[in-house]
């Protein structure tokens, strides 16, 4: 379709830390911010928490929105400025011509959780009818309560589809503002951290026993990591001609292959990957940096080093950053987003923490550490169950 | 920039297909609900059928209608599943199983917990390895969808919108109303082919108090209103009747997405 959107302000809070400052420190020392935990049968894996959400306030007007989910997306909207940029937009070109899209794969689910093992649960057999199941757990409750935080009016909406969310978010987003239904939108992704996640993925032999180790040999499963980033994003010409980081194009795949194992030749990944560099008009040689999907699980990394080896991808240096803040899910997209814009403005390319060797058998250029390097157009990938691909283009402009 | 409506599927109470919907569509007052169908499944394995849960079934159910009403194939429709709530019967099963020690999920429950399952079954039964998005916006999600498909759809890439909601397990009752099963599909393309049912024409601006667009039956604004996917209600009247007028729906403290629909004279 040929996307053109400027993104005018982002932030992220992540393991990392909160906001850009502590995200872009913690990407160029190239650590890993994930800590270990334990599941109740014992099994070690790592985690990427984010600190401090206990002490995050709810505006009491949105008091029944408050869970671990909607603090964590407060907690963000609330740094580098962010809602202040929105603010200053909405009063600009109206409340009602800002959407808010927001990926996320679990919403608020904890809440619920966590009033399944009440004891009122036991004994009634049925939530009370003041659960506050719509604000909290249901799975647009993050967009409306980032909607109603912010005052925006346009349309809202949540994408959930697994781990390209807020990927897909962003290529909603850009439809929005394409139609003319929106002149800017918020878009983000937000998930948090929650025991149907912990122990799903450790059902499915997908969990890594220690700490998750992206493209290497001995690669054995993720780490979960929660995140919430948030982009604001209309077309160039609504923030005057000004430079910085751009979307300029996105493809989206299914794999209808397997809810959960991704195509052995990569089919639909590659198809999406395809799709952005169409839509972005580049050659594979153009691109300067991928930001790969590298969960750390066996067959998705080597599905993904395939189908970068197939477009004529593989010189392209790449790096993964879940071995540092963990996979997000819902928010991996917008974590992509968002370090692939530090990179840029910090002209460095993020490596992969935590991994000491590329498996031998791969293709791909993968950085171990990060270096130095300017980076002037770069992809990123992400790739969900249910076989949902999302890949995007992204450009840096003077 | 018309989009036109190719075909749909429908599968709720007393509408098994789109032939007993326009039945019911062009008399209000006739219908009386009724049973929901059993959708069908078409395209998987025994495996994957076994495993295929309820709100996915509904989806390849409607879709499956649509598509053959428009006369498409499903390679290369893009399709736009919405729905308010997801698979709450699913989620009612984790949650119990977190909330028991030893914790045992099943990791089929868990993968298809996730709220696009549907959308990677509709891939896996059809073949098809167009995009597929999967939204919700609680009970304005067919609004929302409807949006998603109408900038989704382009010249050559033609859209199937899939609402579905399903009433949610006895333990989510007090917290989740949805009254009955409703899954309706749109088979949206760009521009205005012969043997297209209507064509639409939309745009997004502020409420301007009028409100949504009702049934006249009260069995039907019952409907309607008891499960988000069946606020496509009054489109499928307008395509029923080949009416033309401005349908409207609106966002709590938000604005509105109005639809024109328009049939040659």
């Amino acid at each position: 379709m040929g996307i053109d959107i400027a993104v005018h302000r982002y932030t992220l809070t992540s393991a990392f830390g909160r906001g850009l400052a502590a995200n872009r420190a913690g990407l160029t020392g190239g650590r890993s911010a994930l800590s270990s935990y334990a599941l109740a049968d014992g099994f070690p894996c790592a985690l990427g928490r984010v600190s401090g959400l206990e002490d995050v306030a709810i505006a009491e007007r949105l008091a029944r929105y408050d869970c671990r989910n909607n603090r964590l997306a407060e907690l963000a909207l609330e740094t580098d400025g962010f809602k202040e940029a929105v603010a200053a937009v909405i009063r600009d070109v109206g409340a009602g011509r800002v959407g808010v899209v927001i990926g996320t794969s679990t919403s608020g689910i904890a809440t619920t959780e966590a009033a399944y093992r009440s004891a009122a649960f036991a004994r009634d057999g049925v939530l009370a009818a003041d659960f506050p199941y719509r604000e909290t757990h249901n799975v647009f409750s993050c967009a409306d309560f980032v909607r109603r935080s912010l005052g925006a009016q346009g349309p809202a909406l949540v994408v959930s589809t697994a781990c390209s969310s807020s990927a897909k978010a962003f290529v909603a987003a850009a439809r929005l503002v394409a139609s003319g239904a929106c002149r800017a939108v918020v878009v983000g992704g937000v998930d948090s951290l929650c025991d149907t996640t912990l122990y799903g993925f450790h059902s499915l032999g997908l969990l890594s026993r220690g700490h998750p180790r992206p493209f290497s040999a001995h690669r054995d499963g993720i780490g979960v990591g929660e995140a919430a980033g948030f982009a604001l994003v209309g077309p160039p010409t609504l923030f005057g001609a000004r430079g910085g980081l751009h979307l300029v194009g996105g493809g989206e795949s299914s794999d209808a292959y397997h809810m959960t194992a991704p195509h052995p030749e990569a089919l639909g990944a590659r198809e999406a990957i395809g799709a952005a560099l169409q839509d972005a008009g580049w050659a594979p040689e153009d691109v300067d940096y991928v930001h790969l999907h590298g969960t750390g699980t066996p067959h998705n990394d080597a599905a993904e080093d395939q189908g970068l080896a197939r477009l004529g991808l593989a010189g392209v240096p790449a790096g993964s950053t879940k071995g540092a803040i963990g996979h997000t899910l819902g928010a991996a997209g917008v974590c992509g987003v968002a370090f692939v814009g530090l990179g840029m403005e910090a002209c460095f390319m993020p490596g992969t923490a935590n991994t000491e060797a590329r498996d031998p058998t791969f293709h791909s250029d993968l950085l171990l550490a990060g270096r130095p390097g300017v980076i002037r157009r770069a992809l990123v990938n992400t790739f969900g169950f249910g076989g949902s691909n999302c890949s995007l283009a992204l450009e840096w402009r003077s | 920039m018309t989009v036109s409506i190719a075909g749909f599927g429908v599968l709720g109470p007393g509408l098994p297909d789109a032939e007993a919907c326009r039945r019911a569509l062009t008399a209000e007052e006739s219908y009386q609900g009724g049973a929901v169908r059993a959708p069908l499944v078409e395209g998987l394995s025994a495996n994957e059928a076994r495993r295929c849960p309820t709100t996915a079934r509904y989806v390849l159910d409607v879709g499956r209608q649509a598509l053959r009403s428009a006369g498409w194939e499903a390679a290369g429709v893009t399709t736009v599943l919405s729905s308010g709530s997801g698979d709450l019967e699913i989620l009612d099963k984790n949650c119990r199983a977190l909330a028991t020690a030893p914790i045992a999920l099943s990791p089929t429950l868990f993968h298809n917990s996730v709220h696009n399952a549907a959308g990677g079954y509709w891939g896996i039964a059809t073949g098809s390895r167009a995009a597929t998005t999967s939204l919700s916006a609680y009970d304005d999600s067919f609004a929302a969808g409807l949006l998603e498909a109408l900038t989704t759809v382009a010249p050559g890439r033609p859209c199937l919108l899939i609402a579905y909601d399903l009433p949610p397990p006895a333990a989510l009752t007090q917290v989740r109303k949805v009254s009955a099963p409703f899954a309706v599909a749109f088979a949206l393309s760009m521009g205005a082919p012969a043997g297209s049912c209507a064509r639409l024409s939309w745009e997004w601006g502020p409420a301007t108090g009028e409100g949504a667009s009702r049934m006249v039956s009260p069995v039907l604004e019952a409907l309607r209103l008891g499960n988000p996917a069946a606020r496509c209600l009054p489109l499928l009247r307008a395509l029923c009747n080949g009416r033309s007028e401005t349908l409207s729906w609106a966002y709590p403290e938000g604005g509105a997405l109005r639809v024109a629909t328009l049939f040659d004279a």
